[in-house]
């Protein structure tokens, strides 16, 4: 398996090179000149120009695009060309806000969402099951931007039973800032997740070792986890492991809404202001996660299924 | 091998199940799981909901420790604070974060309007020469820096031994740090955004800038270097001579860019004294959670400075002078939420969590009148309200050196300037900023012409010149003269405006005004940057921008009209009237006076006619605040106000 796993990981080195290749193309074509947002509003040419030699902008394509990979091999992504600190550090400190929101969030709709797909599945084209099939789909119809709304108006402005906005870097207090956008990501994603978990485990429950199990007399919960669940794992966890690397960028649109410090706001800003530096990271950071969660994904499979065999 | 899918060889393995046994009644033992699955999910979502109830509600509302009995104000930011070095300062956000805990030379008068400049670190106003070209400055002494790690020993920056105190506190304030401090602002590796303002102005300043640039990467930055025009007189007193008049030099040195930092500070934190200021201001910056809030604690050493005893008379009548002699700052502390959307903002205003902010636009007829007065209810809840006219010019403009709308300069026949020019004229015509107004303002903006707004010497309002629009019947007038009748033969004008809030709907209704002559848009909509980019290779043949005042004074909007000032300067209409820029020359070295004025009256007609920008309007902030605030009196010209706000304890 370890040989695998090497195999996999430096498979993935071509990708991440295609992925660094691309998002340097594209901020160089369209991405704007960063220098222009440095200089600020009334600068001279001589001024950008300096601006240029500073930041080495001014140097071909292909020694810049060398450049950014000398920081790809060394993980030292240099400084925000809008902020000036670190990159790395700007990571830092926002991942974690952004993990607050995405992972518990993650967690809590994967449990709801595979209990509620066992519940439907068990009680499959009946009333319960088409009850709660139809929930998901009017859940899945809704905008996003109307649960914010609504949740925000609602639950924190009317009944006051969470706080409208803000932030705690103390990592107990901001709990009370993060349970309403945790909430509205978990019933954003319940529907999707739930009709995508009822059609895995109605495939399940209706195999004939499934059937064969409660006709021996196998207690309900050995046949819902060990016939059931077990063999729905597959999807599962391809599913989850899909949402990972989208986890540290967190959500945009809940961040700006709630006043969470994280990583999908701060990419949209550095979009807006041309910080290369930051976007440049931030892209390469999710396209890394992604191979690593991929690798993760095929050793997970044989983990949880026998006949899978990594060689 | 790749891992196999358990799913294909199971499937294969075995047919489908017929479908009449996925819909079969479940058997007794599949009820008991059903039963069971059922309880499985009860239980389930009552844990949830439990966790939810419980760590929700309680303590939400008892204010955090370090506020308790504490006089804090909370205040909304409409967006990220970027950087907390002055150089760096580049939108009104920076500003506002900055100068708390930076100060300037000079500031505005709190209250009194039009806005006049009185001392802030200085002992008195700075005496000029008859010529007009020498300033004298005297500080106040004893102000001092804010204790910070950054003093000791070894950071000391003069030749003098360092007095004897414990590391780590403030050190008082003298001449050469004003003059560091400008100095920073011709050093590349800060990355000014102010040094526009300073350049062609200093005696031998750009000399030592052009020799700082060309230095080699690494090579230290010349302090020490005599620049003629920066003179050292004594401890508190120093002398600025400039290259030619500026009578808006004293505004320049009131905004925030040209605040006092201490030199070894800045060397200390390197690039990362952005994110960790040491000023001489009426606050500390306690926390900074990007993207989220600011807090400030108050400076238990601020040096002598009390509220205000002039007021306008209006101000006076509203009781603002009550605090007057008081030492400042009255507050605590100041905390300052970032929002990037409205409705958040809005309902922790109404909750009481924020103690002012301003109204946005989809709230007002919530808590307004039509004639703009406050709603009785808020009213009654001892609600304050307050309209702020901005100085702004929104505007859209023309590139100047375009064949179709511009056709300025040598490249062109006076024919083919002429036709442009119709052009231009029978837009503006065609444009109906009070529907612009009405749709996405509730009528809040002020409409005028030309490039000077409300406030300022020189702006005009009324009567509404005849370039403005609307008038149909002129505009197709213009149009026809343009050689364009009924828009025959035009080709279709690019507007590129950044993405936003509402510029796409904007850019609708513009398509829609001017389609009703025959004048067809098409609207390219980019992010800021790619907008920037398009600019400055003047790509952007109409663009839709916006102009905040620097300083007040008409001469800040007059210059974005200035030949010299042509792309990549502020003159992205690559306007070049050399009768405008002889005029300007003219007028900006003049002090204020009736032929100044007069001049400023000759050049924003100048503009009015040449329309390289129409559709002239500056926006109103309404400001609202709770019934715990006192001496709210709000200003987006400078931002240094907050110390005379005064709360009650929450």
């Amino acid at each position: 398996m370890f040989a695998y796993v090497v195999r996999r990981l430096l498979g993935g080195i071509p990708i991440i090179l295609g992925v660094t290749l691309i998002t340097f193309l594209l901020l160089n074509v369209v991405g704007g000149d960063p220098a222009l947002q440095m200089a600020g509003k009334s600068a001279t040419e001589a001024d950008i120009q300096a601006l240029r030699a500073e930041y080495g902008l001014d140097k071909p394509l292909f020694y810049q695009y060398l450049d950014y990979l000398k920081q790809v091999v060394t993980l030292d992504f240099g400084r925000s060309f809008k902020t000036k600190e670190p990159v790395a550090d700007m990571i830092r400190a926002q991942v974690g806000p952004s993990l607050s929101l995405t992972l518990p969030a993650l967690i809590a709709t994967s449990i709801l969402a595979v209990s509620i797909g066992l519940i439907a599945a068990s009680f499959r084209q009946r009333v319960l099951d088409r009850g709660l099939m139809a929930l998901s789909v009017m859940g899945m119809s809704i905008s996003f931007l109307v649960y914010i709304v609504v949740g925000q108006y609602a639950l924190a402005f009317q009944l006051r039973a969470f706080q409208i906005h803000g932030y705690d870097s103390d990592l107990v207090g901001r709990w009370q800032y993060l349970i309403l956008p945790i909430i509205v990501l978990v019933v954003v994603g319940l529907g999707y997740d739930t009709r995508f978990y009822r059609s895995v485990l109605v495939e399940e429950i209706t195999r004939d070792h499934v059937t064969t199990a409660i006709a021996k007399g196998a207690a309900p919960v050995r046949v819902l986890t060990r016939h059931v669940l077990r063999n729905a794992l597959i999807p599962i966890i391809t599913r989850i492991m899909i949402s990972l690397p989208f986890l540290v960028t967190g959500s945009l649109l809940l961040e700006s809404f709630f006043g969470i410090p994280g990583l999908g706001a701060q990419l949209l800003d550095a979009i807006d202001s041309a910080d290369f530096p930051v976007i440049r990271a931030l892209t390469l950071l999710i396209s890394v996660l992604f191979v690593v969660t991929t690798v993760l994904n095929d050793v997970l499979y044989a983990v949880v299924d026998p006949r899978v065999r990594l060689e | 091998m790749q891992p196999v899918s358990p799913s294909k060889p199971n499937a294969a393995r075995r047919p489908t199940e017929p479908r009449s046994e996925v819909s079969a009644a479940p058997r007794p033992r599949q009820r008991t799981s059903q039963r069971h699955a059922a309880r499985v999910l009860g239980a389930l979502l009552g844990g949830l909901l439990l966790l939810t109830l419980t760590s929700a509600a309680p303590g939400c509302k008892s204010p955090p420790k370090w506020e308790q009995g504490k006089r804090y104000f909370h205040y909304s930011a409409r967006a990220k604070v970027g950087t907390f070095d002055p150089v760096r300062n580049s939108s009104s956000y920076d500003n506002l974060a900055q100068s708390q805990v930076y100060e300037t030379l000079l500031e505005y008068e709190y209250l009194v309007r039009p806005y006049e400049l009185r001392p802030l670190l200085l002992k008195e106003m700075p005496k000029e020469s008859e010529d007009k070209l020498r300033y004298q400055f005297e500080l106040k002494p004893g102000v001092r820096f804010h204790d910070d790690p950054c003093f000791s020993k070894q950071s000391w920056p003069f030749p003098e031994p360092r007095p004897d105190e414990p590391a780590g506190t403030g050190r008082e304030v003298v001449a050469q740090d004003v003059i560091w401090s400008l100095m920073r602002m011709t050093d590349r590796a800060n990355s000014p955004t102010g040094w526009w303002l300073y350049r062609d102005r200093i005696r031998g300043l750009d000399d030592f800038k052009a020799r700082m640039d060309k230095r080699p990467v690494g090579a230290p930055f010349e302090w020490t270097a005599p620049i003629e025009g920066f003179q050292v007189t004594g401890r508190y007193t120093f002398e600025i001579a400039l290259t030619t008049p500026f009578p808006q030099f004293l505004d320049v040195l009131a905004m925030g860019t040209s605040a006092v930092v201490p030199r070894e500070c800045a060397e200390h934190y390197g690039p990362e004294f952005s994110s960790h200021p040491v000023g001489t201001g009426p606050f500390k910056l306690e926390e900074w959670v990007r993207g989220s809030f600011l807090r400030y604690t108050k400076n238990e050493k601020y040096h002598p400075s009390s509220y205000p005893d002039r007021a306008a008379p209006e101000f006076e009548a509203r009781g603002l002078l009550a605090d007057k002699g008081k030492q400042l700052p009255l507050l605590d502390g100041l905390v300052f939420h970032i929002f990037e959307q409205d409705q958040p903002m809005w309902l922790k205003f109404r909750v009481g969590d924020l103690d002012a902010t301003q109204t946005p636009a989809e709230y007002h007829d919530l808590v307004f009148n039509p004639d703009h007065s406050l709603r009785s209810a808020l009213a009654d809840e001892g609600m304050g309200s307050f309209p702020l006219p901005l100085l702004d010019f929104i505007y859209r403009g023309f590139n100047m050196e375009d064949p179709i709308v511009g056709a300025m300069g040598p490249g062109f026949t006076p024919e083919q300037t002429a036709r442009a020019k119709k052009l231009r004229q029978a837009i503006s015509a065609a444009l109906d900023t009070r529907e612009i107004n009405l749709a996405f303002y509730n009528d809040n903006n002020v409409l005028y012409d030309g490039p000077i707004p409300p406030g300022l010497s020189g702006h005009i309002s009324d009567p509404p010149s005849p370039m403005r629009g609307l008038n149909l019947e002129r505009a197709k007038r213009l149009l026809a003269e343009a050689g364009y009748p009924g828009g025959k033969g035009l080709p279709v004008l690019q507007l590129h405006t950044s993405r936003g809030s509402n510029s796409e709907e904007q850019g609708e209704m513009l398509i829609r005004q001017l389609g009703r002559v025959g004048i067809r848009i098409e609207l390219q909509l980019s992010s800021f940057p790619e907008l920037q980019d398009k600019l400055q290779r003047k790509k952007a043949q109409m663009f839709g921008l916006a102009w905040g005042a620097d300083y007040p004074d008409a001469e800040n909007f007059l210059q974005l009209f200035y030949g010299p000032n042509k792309t990549p300067g502020s003159n992205k209409f690559n306007y070049d009237n050399p009768e405008y820029n002889r005029l300007f020359e003219q007028a900006r070295v003049m002090s204020p006076s009736p032929e100044r004025d007069a001049l400023y009256a000759k050049l924003r007609d100048m503009v009015i006619e040449d329309c390289p920008a129409i559709g002239s309007m500056a926006r109103t902030r309404s400001y609202v605040w709770n019934q715990r605030v006192k001496n709210f009196m709000p200003s987006e010209v400078y931002h240094s106000w907050y110390k005379y706000i005064d709360v009650e304890p929450r």
